[in-house]
């Protein structure tokens, strides 16, 4: 194709959406809420599990050795926890470092008091799990071992936590399915009506031997330029949304937000990509059904 | 050129618009195709154009061999004629000069050619001065001009022309089939469809008569004496291709 073509292609596109701005403005408006909608579940869904491991790292159960444990037990212990399937991660906190932790927060007097024999703490191992569903089970293990003293955990917050995710995953994926249906039916049609509105022009390309895909492209341009600012556009308005959320919540609870700058570039290319896609399909949809049931060259008018 | 043998074709609902026509028509030939509406001239020029298929027969077409001919080809064997409209077809938010230009950038043509091409192209059908003008500013002969221009610029072996005349001031379309003839003269095969006989009867033109989707006549317009008008001519009738009791067949609606 001679750039002459090319041009020729790229200005008609573009004249399509300038003659047909209504529409082109509803299929935009309506692009756009479903990618917005999308672009929601998807930052839901990264920001739950950013709380995830946020939790993960929270719930940990908290094994406390015998306050007689001899250094030897202590790694013998340590070795034992390890030492259990589930067990995905140990970490020792001996007694003093967990006094040396609080020293700030007590008076000088008190702190000195708690040296050595008086140490009031326990020596502590932090266990991570791998597997949260066998969690009872592990956890039975560990309190099975001679030199374990006790045990504290949180085992609810994982639990909901693991079902929320689930849930939100199913239903923002049926959501954006259907969005993403209804903005190609709306496309579709919007491009419907440009066609419809060239149906002369059509006929006479046509009549003088132009090839069917010179009388499809300007509609694809139409459709992929509509996609493509629908894309900017949600992400110009979902960086604002999110950024206000995150000036609000900030790194407060549960973990806080995921920072935007870790994933703009992801928001900014599925929005991209889904809107280019939605468009291009769009367009080929109506085209392909105009050019095999009444894109001929008499009876259009 | 064009060439029908043994062309039938039904439509889907069972109506028969042509029945066993075999027509040949040479290169460099002006045939005038008439026939009262519903007779099958439009079937005739739709198989030519390869918008519809032939039930049974043949069509050939400047070497095309319609029947095997592929859906992708069928741009390339339009790109060999030129068709013009009895509603004109112009684009009316387009100037004149861009209505012909459209022609030639919708088939790939580049910006050089198309200047070069539509000016000489606008000169020839005496439309130079209005290029810069829109549709609905022109008389209906000036518009039908443009559809001539524009079916002209891709440089086509042959201009079919549909009922050109129909929307015209009947002194006008007289200029029209004239400039018609002049085309064909330069070499270009002209086959024009119409019910106009007066118009026919003025040029000596080979005349095909179509009827109940059957060709009953086909001959040539002798050469007669210049001075008859039409009515005169119409009782005369010199031509022998208007007998009365077919003249009941003609559709003199526009």
């Amino acid at each position: 194709m001679s750039l002459s073509s090319l041009r020729y292609l790229i200005r008609e596109g573009f004249r399509n959406i300038w003659q047909n701005k209504f529409m082109a403005f509803a299929s935009i408006g309506v692009l756009v809420s479903c990618l917005l909608l999308t672009g929601a579940s998807y930052l839901v869904f990264v920001n739950i599990d950013h709380s995830f491991e946020w939790v993960y790292g929270q719930n940990v159960v908290v094994a406390f050795a015998k306050e007689d444990c001899t250094d030897e037990q202590s790694s013998v212990l340590l070795d034992k926890i390890k030492g259990i399937t589930n067990v995905n991660k140990v970490e020792f906190i001996s007694k003093e470092q967990s006094l040396l932790k609080y020293k700030d927060s007590m008076p000088k007097a008190v702190y000195e008091d708690m040296q050595g024999e008086d140490n009031p703490y326990l020596d502590a191992y932090v266990i991570t799990f791998s597997d949260l569903n066998t969690f009872k089970e592990t956890l039975t293990q560990i309190e099975q071992i001679p030199e374990v003293e006790s045990t504290v955990y949180n085992e609810d917050m994982a639990k909901s936590l693991t079902r929320l995710r689930q849930i939100v995953m199913m239903v923002g994926g049926w959501i954006v399915i259907l969005l993403l249906v209804v903005s190609l039916f709306i496309i579709a049609n919007t491009i419907k009506l440009t066609v419809y509105s060239r149906r002369l022009e059509i006929s006479i390309m046509k009549s003088v031997g132009a090839t069917n895909a010179f009388v499809r492209i300007p509609f694809i341009i139409e459709g992929v330029v509509l996609g493509i600012v629908a894309g900017l556009l949600s992400f110009g308005i979902i960086k604002i949304i999110y950024g206000k959320l995150y000036e609000m919540m900030g790194t407060g609870i549960m973990g806080g937000l995921v920072d935007f700058s870790e994933i703009w570039h992801i928001v900014l290319l599925g929005f991209l990509v889904l809107g280019t896609i939605t468009g291009m399909t769009g367009s080929g949809i109506s085209m392909r059904k105009y050019l095999k049931d009444e894109g001929g060259i008499s009876g259009v008018i | 050129m064009i060439e029908f043998k043994g062309v039938h074709k039904t439509y889907n609902n069972g109506i028969k618009a042509l029945k066993d026509v075999s027509i040949n028509i040479e290169k460099g030939e002006f045939v005038f195709i008439i026939g009262a509406s519903g007779a099958g001239k439009s079937t005739f020029l739709k198989l030519m154009m390869r918008e519809e298929v032939p039930s049974a027969g043949e069509v050939i077409v400047n070497d095309f061999r319609l029947s095997k001919l592929k859906r992708r080809e069928i741009p390339y064997l339009r790109r060999t004629m030129g068709v013009v409209f009895q509603d004109f077809r112009l684009i009316n938010n387009m100037t004149v000069y861009d209505n012909v230009a459209f022609a030639m950038r919708v088939t790939g043509s580049s910006n050089t050619a198309v200047r070069k091409r539509v000016p000489y192209i606008l000169g020839l059908v005496g439309l130079q001065n209005k290029a810069r003008s829109y549709p609905p500013e022109l008389s209906g002969g000036e518009q039908q001009r443009v559809g001539l221009a524009r079916a002209l610029v891709n440089n086509p072996s042959i201009i079919i022309a549909d009922e050109p005349t129909g929307n015209i001031d009947p002194e006008l379309s007289y200029e029209i089939v004239e400039l018609l003839t002049e085309i064909n003269r330069r070499g270009t095969t002209v086959l024009m469809v119409t019910h106009e006989r007066d118009l026919v009867r003025m040029f000596h033109h080979r005349v095909i008569e179509i009827r109940e989707g059957c060709v009953v006549s086909d001959r040539r317009v002798e050469e007669k004496k210049p001075t008859l008008s039409s009515f005169e001519a119409d009782a005369v009738d010199t031509t022998g291709i208007f007998p009365p009791s077919r003249k009941d067949g003609f559709d003199y609606e526009s």
